[in-house]
């Protein structure tokens, strides 16, 4: 099933991209190379021959609608600069303009902190009414799926290298509860509790007391604490597989109690969204954290006895 | 509520500094060498982090892609009518979509959503509701399996997107229930 959600999501996102990219080629909704009325003022000391000068760019509300065909879009003065040089003239926007769609998309493909643009002609009153042209735009969502690409791949090697401190130390702690025979004590005092979800791993087995702080962890909020446990209840589980690279019963059980996350404490990161709220969301997230597990649990039993999905070697 | 409420606050306030003395202090009593076996079980950490990355990569790029073709807004629109049949409003849906994707794009959601609705929103506490109640699934998997390279994974897929569609509903009429 991942191998499919996997192949849609990326086949999906080349399809939408695609889509998208050809309906603005069609629609032309950037106005490639197509001039835009504009009116330059040029401050007090205005003089023709400065090469580079401070002026205030104003863009009417009907021109702007006229040229994008769209009644929505508002205009306004921002300021700039006005440069002229051997190649020709340019208005550049200063950085950090709030400009209106679509010339903020416009301005963000060029890849410069400010938005450029040519003009034509030569300024002739303090009030120059001329038109700007701004530097073709397309394939913006194809350019930008691929640069999400990228960039998520680098995010998943900084979130997994993160986690090297955490797990370190969890790892270590638990080393030090199996020699010291803590969590034999934990197993032997919680497997009746637990072993009814799990009935494949042995009894006494440490995985069922790694189960244990796993879910306890999850159900604090400790989702730092909960990632280290359940990765090494998972290693326990994986002692137990004959089948290597296939998931056993337990396994998908965990990670179905897992993501259906028993938390009892609001994660911590709700909590600082939320502020003062979370205290009225309390029971409503019990609640349907709740709900959501025992339909996780629920399905993993029935779809467990599926043909498809049926354990291989039991 | 209020007194369980006090005791959880409590009790994941302790429980990490009890853990923290409490697990190298019964050690020391049970004679364990506990520098040493905590050092021999550290290492394992490095380890695991190196070994989920292909795993972690694989899913976060195909899911960043699908998040930037805007194919999630399609989505959006393409479940509002059916969704609304049965009382989800379209302003949650984004939520119901992006939260077994991705956790950072969920709390973008929902400060979105605080600035537009404001915090005393029933869609706010919705959203929240959903974003407290589950876990961004396919990264769980990612992590839990890949620590323990396993590549087939059976009914865990569908298993947690029933739970997290039915959390999603859940979420919805509980809030509304509650507060409505």
């Amino acid at each position: 099933m991942l191998n499919y959600i996997w192949g849609g999501l990326i086949v999906l996102s080349l399809v939408f991209a695609l889509v998208s990219d050809l309906s603005d080629f069609i629609q032309d909704t950037y106005r490639n190379g197509k001039p835009l009325p504009v009116t330059v003022i040029f401050g007090e000391n205005y003089s023709a021959d400065a090469l580079r000068q401070p002026v205030d760019v104003q863009i009417l509300n009907r021109d702007l609608m006229s040229h994008y065909g769209d009644s929505l879009i508002t205009g306004n003065t921002w300021p700039g600069v006005f440069l002229q040089t051997s190649a020709g003239q340019e208005l550049r926007f200063a950085e950090g303009a709030s400009l209106p769609e679509p010339l903020h998309t416009i301005c963000d493909q060029t890849g410069q902190d400010d938005c450029r643009g040519t003009v034509r002609g030569t300024p002739i009153s303090s009030n120059w009414q001329t038109t700007i042209t701004f530097r073709p735009v397309r394939w913006i969502k194809m350019n930008a799926i691929a640069a999400a690409a990228l960039d998520f791949a680098e995010t998943a090697v900084t979130l997994a290298l993160g986690l090297i401190g955490g797990l370190g130390l969890w790892m270590g702690l638990l080393k030090i509860a199996e020699a010291s025979g803590m969590l034999q004590a934990l197993v032997r005092f919680t497997q009746p509790l637990i072993r009814p979800l799990f009935p494949k791993v042995p009894k006494d087995h440490p995985a069922l007391g790694l189960i244990v702080l796993n879910l306890s962890a999850n159900m604090l909020g400790m989702g730092n604490a909960a990632t280290p446990l359940g990765i090494k209840a998972m290693q326990e589980l994986q002692t137990l597989n004959k089948t290597e690279d296939t998931a056993t019963d337990p396994m998908v059980m965990l990670l179905a109690m897992n993501t259906a996350s028993v938390q009892i404490m609001p994660p911590v990161t709700l909590v600082a969204i939320m502020g003062l709220q979370i205290n009225q969301l309390f029971f409503s997230i019990l609640i349907t954290t709740v709900l959501s597990l025992t339909v996780g649990i629920t399905a993993v039993k029935l779809l467990g006895r599926l043909k498809r999905y049926r354990e291989v070697n039991s | 509520m209020n007194i369980l409420q006090i005791f959880l606050d409590y009790a994941s306030a302790l429980v990490l500094p009890a853990i923290l003395v409490g697990f190298p202090l019964y050690g020391m009593i049970r004679k364990v060498r506990i520098y040493e076996v905590f050092v021999d079980g550290a290492k394992e950490g490095f380890h695991v982090a190196v070994m989920i990355i292909p795993y972690v990569i694989a899913i976060l790029f195909a899911i960043g892609m699908f998040r930037a073709s805007g194919a999630m807004d399609f989505l959006t629109d393409l479940l509002r009518p059916v969704v609304g049949l049965i009382g989800i409003p379209a302003e949650v849906i984004p939520m119901g979509i992006v939260r077994p994707l991705t956790g950072s794009g969920s709390v973008g959601i929902i400060l979105d959503m605080i600035n537009q609705f404001g915090e005393d929103s029933i869609f706010v506490k919705m959203a929240a509701t959903m974003f407290g109640s589950t876990e961004t699934t396919f990264y769980v998997i990612a992590v839990y399996f890949g620590a323990i390279n396993i590549r087939k994974t059976r009914h865990a897929v569908p298993a947690g997107l029933i739970a997290d569609i039915f959390a999603m509903f859940a979420a919805v009429y509980v809030v509304l229930f509650l507060f409505g």
